[in-house]
This record gives structure tokens, C-alpha cells and sequence, in this order.
């Protein structure tokens, strides 16, 4: 019996207990094995997560399925090439991203993956917090190293904004949207936040850090007063909560689809996509840019995924940086 | 002269044991001295009327050559320019109500932040490549900047 499967069957054997013990002997008569082997494979599923008690005289007793965000579990069916094939996960960190950013500066390779149950410095733009407590959401940062010129880098934004809308779809059936640039709604409410940072010279890119912050299984009551936009979790909208295991998974697999392409096909196909998940296009819309407030209606993306605003003067504004707000009422 | 003429015209010289070179043209005059392990270079400004003589300015999305004549027009004899590597928005400090990464007349070490440039939720922190001193800086606070644009004036230390 291999190690993976006679782990499944004394999981297995836990599950048919419920909340009693399971004496070393009782699993090594079921599975045919010594009760060395046993303790072998429940100090294994102890590394994945499992929270597994053990009493003398008593035997073994699972308290908690993990979704513990751990690097074995995640890679466990991980169908990447270049995301994820380092993960490191910290159950507590000041930021991912400045996480990630130091690992960066030491040369860790593309595709590095940091994972925090919980952030004591979530960031987002111009030093805004992202509300991270622990134990229920996504907060990761992936390291790439694109050979681009520098320029290019802001097209990048793009490339995890689609990935992420496209993992909620896919393991929630919710229809996530995108806001320009790289914010992920569900009905309205923000539910994802993303951030990347750059490390570069002008002829040349170090690395990027992809920033993603999911809010997956929090409650209402988690959410902080005083939030800048609404905001929601795939468990307020489901009503159920959902595997954050599965979930990190499926991102890490849409993000490598999604970089891979863009490097491979430049950004279009990914602005194609981003396109279709975003549904302020022709919309009233006013952003908050850092030289002032603008008003007017969303014309498009131009190539390099700027944002293209018509202005009540009819002329046409290049937006690069800003928060998006759709106005009540349509032109 | 470009900057990059300039620093090869410098290597020439002090490849070899010439101590003083002195080139004059239409629009500048360099001279340069080399002291006891030091050397002194100085350029004269371009005439006044003359618009910048390199690279006119070029449109589109691959713009090295403006980034190098932006940065040659605002380059002096002995400092050094640190340039946007992107298109985007300049910020002196982390968040608005922080304080600024630096000042006139700061120094900075190697890896130090000069600023931020932000472009589509791309946050590029600009890091000293060399450790300096800030003499001028060259653009406002949430102003846009271009590729290549100068933002900060430094003497090397």
C-alpha cells in the first residue's frame, strides 16, 4: 500500500467515527500495516494540516480538516509549469508582497509562490490597508520574471486581474467582473484586491510580485467599518464557505495559463478577455485620479490597457492610474 | 553631446595618460581635467536658442531615444539623473499622508527608495543604484510622468 493511500484510508477510518478515537490497532488491523507505519503516515497528514490528536490507551482522534493553506496541499494535482512550483507559507506575516519582494532581491526563482493565513500589513494602493484576517481568505504573492522591457510591465496588471476572476468563476460558479484596472466584483462588491510591484531598472525587469487578496470565506461582520468600496466574500454570496485549498489551487493554474499566454502572445488575447469581465463599458463613471476627480463615460481600453474616458467636452481622456466608480444612472 | 557619448568620450581619456582634453563644436565645449585620482569634467552649456540637438521626439510606445535626450537636457557636469523606467504617476511618499521618501539635499544609500512611479496598480519603487545625494528634484508629487522622464538630479557619493 502506498503512503498516499493508506493515508486516505486512515482518513477515511476518521471520518466513519465522527468525533471518537480510533485506536493504532484498530487502523493497523484495517489497513494491514505495523502501528510504527501507522504513526508514520498520521505524523504525515499532522505535516499536511491535519489536526489529529492523540491520547494513550485511546488512540487517534481528527479534530480538524485542515484548509490550511499549506504548500503539500496545494500542490497536491497542481497542474502548473512555472506557478507555484516553490510555495512558501507563513502563518503570519506583515505583507506577502514584502514577503515576496525580499525573496526576490535573493534571487528566488519565477513562480515563487508566498501564502499568509493572516497579514498584519496587508497593503493596497497608496498605503491602504487590505483588511486580512486569519484563517478564511486568500492573501498570496507570485514572483515572475518576465524578460520584457520595463515599459511593459503595467500590462501585467491585466494578466492577474483575469486570472482571479477567472478562479472564482470556476470554483464558485459566481460571476466575477473586473474593474478597471484589476480590482475583481461580484455584484458590485469588491471581493478580490490585487497590487503588484515592481523590482527594475529602466532597460530591464528584476522581478515583479503579483499581489491577490480573495476574500473567500469572511463574514459581514469581519469587514472593517470604514471600507472605501463595498465589499463581499464567496461565502456571503454562496452561503456557504468554500475550500480555500481548491481555490489557491485553481488560481495558481489560471494565473500560469494567463502569464504564459501573455508571454507567449502578447497582451491582447488577455485584454480580449479582460474585456469581456468588465461591464462599466459605456457606463457614467467617476475616478478618483491623483490629479483630481474626473467625470465622464467609460470609451475602452487603448492597447496598453489604459483606461480611455470621454469627457462630457467630448474629448477623450488616457486614464493610468486611479479608483473607478460607477454613477447611478446612465449618459 | 548625449550622456552616453559623454561617458564614452571619458573612458577614452582616462583609458589612456592624457591628463587634459579640451573639444569645442557649434553648439558645446567640454573640457576635461584629471587631478590626483579625481577627475573634473566639465561641459558648457548648449546655446541658448538651439532646442535639444539629439533625437527629436518620438511617439509611440518605444521611446529610449526621448528618455535620453529628457534626461541629457537636464544632466550637469557632475550629477546624475534618475529616470521613470515607466509610464505612470510619480509619488514622493508610500501613502498621501505619509512623509516623503526623501528631500533636497537627502542622502541616499544604495537600495534606498526615491519614490514610487504607479502605473495601472503597477507600483514601481524607484531604488538608488548608488549611493548619492539629492540636488534637485525634478517632478511635483501625483504628477504623471513619462518613460524616461527625469525625476530626481543626484551627486554621486
Amino acid at each position: 500500500m502506498s503512503s498516499k493511500s493508506a493515508r486516505k484510508e486512515i482518513l477515511a477510518l476518521f471520518h466513519q467515527r465522527g468525533d471518537d478515537f480510533v485506536s493504532g490497532a484498530q487502523i493497523s488491523r484495517a489497513l494491514g500495516v505495523s502501528r510504527t507505519a501507522i504513526w508514520k503516515q498520521i505524523e504525515a497528514l499532522r505535516k499536511l494540516g491535519y489536526d489529529i490528536e492523540a491520547v494513550t490507551s485511546r488512540g487517534y482522534r481528527l479534530r480538524a480538516t485542515p484548509d490550511t493553506l499549506l504548500p503539500g496541499a496545494i500542490q497536491a494535482g497542481l497542474q502548473t509549469t512555472l506557478i507555484g512550483r516553490d510555495i512558501v507559507y507563513l502563518e503570519s506575516t506583515d505583507s506577502t508582497n514584502q514577503h515576496a519582494y525580499t525573496l526576490g532581491e535573493s534571487g528566488a526563482v519565477e513562480g515563487t509562490t508566498v501564502i499568509a493565513d493572516f497579514q498584519s500589513g496587508g497593503k493596497g494602493r497608496l498605503g491602504r490597508r487590505w483588511c486580512s484576517p486569519a484563517g478564511v481568505n486568500f492573501y498570496g504573492s507570485i514572483l515572475v520574471r518576465p524578460v520584457i522591457p520595463s515599459y511593459c510591465a503595467p500590462r501585467l496588471t491585466f494578466v492577474s486581474a483575469v486570472a482571479v476572476a477567472e478562479a472564482i468563476q470556476a470554483s464558485s460558479g459566481l460571476p466575477a467582473r473586473v474593474k478597471w484596472p484589476n480590482d475583481v466584483l461580484i455584484g458590485g462588491r469588491k471581493v478580490a484586491g490585487l497590487l503588484n510591484e515592481m523590482s527594475a531598472e529602466t532597460e530591464r525587469i528584476h522581478f515583479v510580485v503579483f499581489g491577490i487578496g480573495v476574500n473567500l470565506n469572511m463574514d459581514a461582520e469581519q469587514f472593517p467599518p470604514d471600507l472605501r468600496y463595498p465589499a463581499t466574500s464567496l461565502r456571503i454570496e454562496l452561503g456557504r464557505s468554500v475550500s480555500r485549498v481548491a481555490f489557491a489551487r485553481e488560481l495558481l493554474q489560471q494565473l500560469d495559463h494567463w502569464y504564459r499566454l501573455y508571454l507567449q502572445d502578447g497582451i491582447a488575447p488577455v485584454l480580449a478577455r479582460w474585456q469581456e469581465l468588465f461591464d462599466l463599458m459605456d457606463q457614467q463613471v467617476e475616478i478618483e485620479t491623483p490629479q483630481g476627480p474626473l467625470r465622464g463615460v467609460v470609451a475602452g481600453l487603448d492597447e496598453d490597457g489604459a483606461l480611455l474616458l470621454r469627457l462630457p467636452s467630448g474629448a477623450r481622456e488616457r486614464i493610468l492610474a486611479g479608483d473607478v466608480r460607477p454613477l447611478a444612472g446612465k449618459e | 553631446m548625449e550622456i552616453k557619448d559623454l561617458k564614452a568620450l571619458i573612458k577614452l581619456v582616462t583609458d589612456t595618460d592624457i591628463t587634459e582634453f579640451e573639444m569645442e563644436s557649434a553648439e558645446e565645449k567640454i573640457v576635461i581635467k584629471r587631478g590626483k585620482g579625481q577627475e573634473v569634467i566639465h561641459v558648457a552649456a548648449p546655446v541658448a536658442q538651439a532646442a535639444p540637438v539629439s533625437a527629436p521626439p518620438v511617439a509611440g510606445a518605444a521611446p529610449a531615444p526621448a528618455a535620453e535626450s529628457a534626461a541629457a537636457a537636464a544632466a550637469d557636469e557632475k550629477y546624475d539623473i534618475i529616470t521613470s523606467p515607466i509610464v505612470g504617476t510619480f509619488y514622493r511618499s508610500p501613502a498621501p499622508d505619509a512623509d516623503p521618501y526623501l528631500d533636497v539635499g537627502s542622502i541616499v544609500d544604495k537600495g534606498d527608495v526615491f519614490c514610487i512611479v504607479e502605473a495601472m496598480k503597477l507600483m514601481n519603487e524607484i531604488e538608488a543604484e548608488f549611493k548619492c545625494k539629492v540636488v534637485e528634484i525634478l517632478k511635483e508629487n501625483a504628477q504623471p510622468v513619462e518613460f524616461g522622464d527625469p525625476l530626481f538630479k543626484v551627486e554621486r557619493l
